[in-house]
């Protein structure tokens, strides 16, 4: 049983830009780049949630606990993994201004690290913040 | 490394009013669980006050600490809740004055 839908891969590594507008270019332009990703993805997908590991396999307690309350709700998500690359947790934090991971958002906003979600989850809440 | 007692002393320093338990749930001095209640946390999304506790400790949450689970809530919820708003039992007696 797969609660995701999709898996969303950032340029993480030279060459594996998806876009032609992610060029291969110096340091600071990459990071650039990376923001940017980060903020198409969390836009082009109703509930994204960036995660250590992925939902077959978390790799942190906190994210296993969050995927497991998107799977209670059946709710479909993307997820990326933002372990392979230390700038996805980097440039995430700096645009999200939230220091730890997981980090669930839904329809462009920031709803929580695991602590919110799953309270909002034991309250009924994070279905419709979902919808 | 930090202690469960420098965390609440911190985080009761910096947010006016804030009580805070903390619980150091591994022993290891890096992974800490805190319930904090603040008058500023009203009127405030879960987000935002959550926000607050984490200025507290800076690039400090994710390095050193790696793991800051938070609970959070203003006065009034905190009394209905089952922790009395007068609650604080734990080290409420001794606080001291951090370096």
């Amino acid at each position: 049983m797969s609660s995701t839908d999709e898996t969303t891969d950032l340029p993480m590594a030279p060459g594996a830009g998806r876009e032609a507008d992610t060029p291969a270019a110096p340091a600071e332009d990459e990071t650039d780049g990376m923001r940017e990703a980060i903020a198409k993805a969390i836009a082009d997908h109703d509930v994204i949630l960036f995660m250590k590991g992925t939902p077959e396999a978390p790799a942190c307690g906190f994210s296993a606990r969050t995927v497991a309350a998107l799977a209670d709700l059946g709710v479909p998500f993307a997820a990326v993994d933002i372990l392979p690359d230390p700038r996805i947790r980097m440039e995430l934090s700096a645009l999200s201004n939230w220091p730890t991971i997981p980090q669930l958002f839904a329809h462009g906003e920031l709803i929580g690290g695991c602590d919110i979600v799953c309270e909002m989850h034991e309250s009924g809440e994070l279905e419709n913040a979902l919808r | 490394m930090a202690s469960a007692q420098e965390i609440k002393d911190r985080i009761e320093a910096a947010i006016p009013g804030a009580l805070a338990d903390v619980e150091d749930y591994t022993g290891g001095g890096d992974h800490f669980r805190a319930t904090v209640t603040a008058p500023a946390f009203a009127g405030r999304s879960r987000i935002e006050q959550h926000r607050l506790v984490y200025e507290v400790f800076g690039e400090e949450v994710g390095g050193a600490i790696h793991a800051l689970s938070l609970k959070t809530q203003a006065p009034d919820e905190g009394a209905a809740s089952a922790r009395a708003s007068g609650g604080g039992e734990s080290g409420t007696g001794n606080h001291t004055t951090t370096r």
